[in-house]
């Protein structure tokens, strides 16, 4: 799993709103850094990681709700919602299938038709949510979800110099 | 679960003081679900509790570096009790799962496979729910939230 990158210079005196502006700012780049090889279905890792990223990306944005305008930080907060509940559904099904791969190889033959069974299902919804997956990461949705995102870190960065006054 | 929103944040002010109020309320809301959800069949309050974890889990990860080493030691006991309750939650997912498969498919080849996957996941999810005891005991006893509760309200 991808290591959060983790943001220097942070201090407890700093402004809410300056610390906001980096702290985003940084979870918006590991987001688009992870958007790569997410459909595949031979390799979960990718996904793995877009899906941690798209959560860190989402707390971050519920940590520092004040410091952005409130139309705006709603619409994006639904974006990232949106991508990371398509991101959980394949993760969901891609977990439970290891599971039952695993249980299955240490059952006995009598008992792995059932588990077997029971897996090609998970396979056909793994399959069902990858499509909707493909229609929430496109290079279209993300580089607007991008463009909404650097507007909140702008004007969470200017709201913080106010408060300094810096700028 | 909707999550409580902290009072009188100041986008203007320090992170400090900011962090103490919203990891106040995190851990309030972490710890509104005990006792209900150490009822073994509280499914659902276990639920919303992994969900709490999981707040309070991102809230430290982000902002916890003001409150100090109290907040970094339950950053980490967060952690631990999101993954036990969610490995908790995945039982609860599975168990109807599997009694919603042998209901479709009928054929007799496939009940041995199920039925020993459902005593696999009843028997898991007994055990988890004892960690899971043992756990929120062993930190309400060692003082971790309380300690993170007074760091909070020394920067307030």
């Amino acid at each position: 799993m991808a290591r959060v990158r983790s943001i220097d210079g942070l201090r407890g005196d700093q402004p809410y709103a300056s610390v906001a502006a980096r702290v985003v700012a940084v979870r918006v780049e590991e987001l688009r850094e992870h958007a790569t090889g997410v459909l595949e279905l031979d390799d979960v890792e990718p996904l793995h990681d877009m899906r941690v990223a798209s959560r860190r990306l989402r707390a971050a944005l519920e940590v520092f709700e004040p410091c952005f305008p409130p139309k705006r930080f709603k619409a994006a907060l639904r974006e990232v919602k949106s991508i990371a509940d398509a991101l959980g559904e394949r993760r969901d099904r891609d977990v439970a299938i290891a599971v039952l791969c695993e249980f299955a190889d240490a059952a006995g033959a009598a008992d792995r038709p059932g588990i077997e069974s029971l897996i090609s299902s998970l396979r056909t919804e793994q399959l069902e949510a990858n499509e909707r997956l493909r229609i929430a990461v496109t290079t279209e949705r993300l580089t607007e979800l991008d463009e909404l995102l650097s507007g909140l870190v702008a004007e969470a960065e200017r709201v913080g110099s106010e408060a300094t006054g810096v700028g | 679960m909707k999550a409580r929103r902290p009072k009188h944040l100041d986008p203007r002010g320090p992170l400090a003081e900011n962090a103490a109020r919203i990891v106040k309320t995190r851990l309030e809301e972490l710890r509104s679900f005990a006792p209900a959800a150490l009822e073994a069949g509280a499914s659902r309050e276990q639920h919303d509790m992994r969900i709490a974890a999981k707040r309070l889990r991102y809230v430290l990860e982000i902002i916890g570096f003001c409150l100090g080493n109290e907040a970094e030691e339950a950053r980490h006991r967060a952690r631990d009790l999101q993954d036990v309750l969610g490995e908790l939650h995945d039982c609860d997912v599975m168990l109807p799962r599997v009694a919603a498969h042998v209901e479709e498919r009928s054929a007799p080849e496939l009940a041995p496979g199920l039925e020993q996957l459902r005593a696999h996941l009843e028997t898991r999810r007994g055990e988890l729910f004892d960690r899971f005891r043992e756990f929120w005991d062993a930190e309400e006893g060692s003082g971790t939230w309380e300690a993170l509760e007074r760091a909070a309200k020394a920067r307030r």
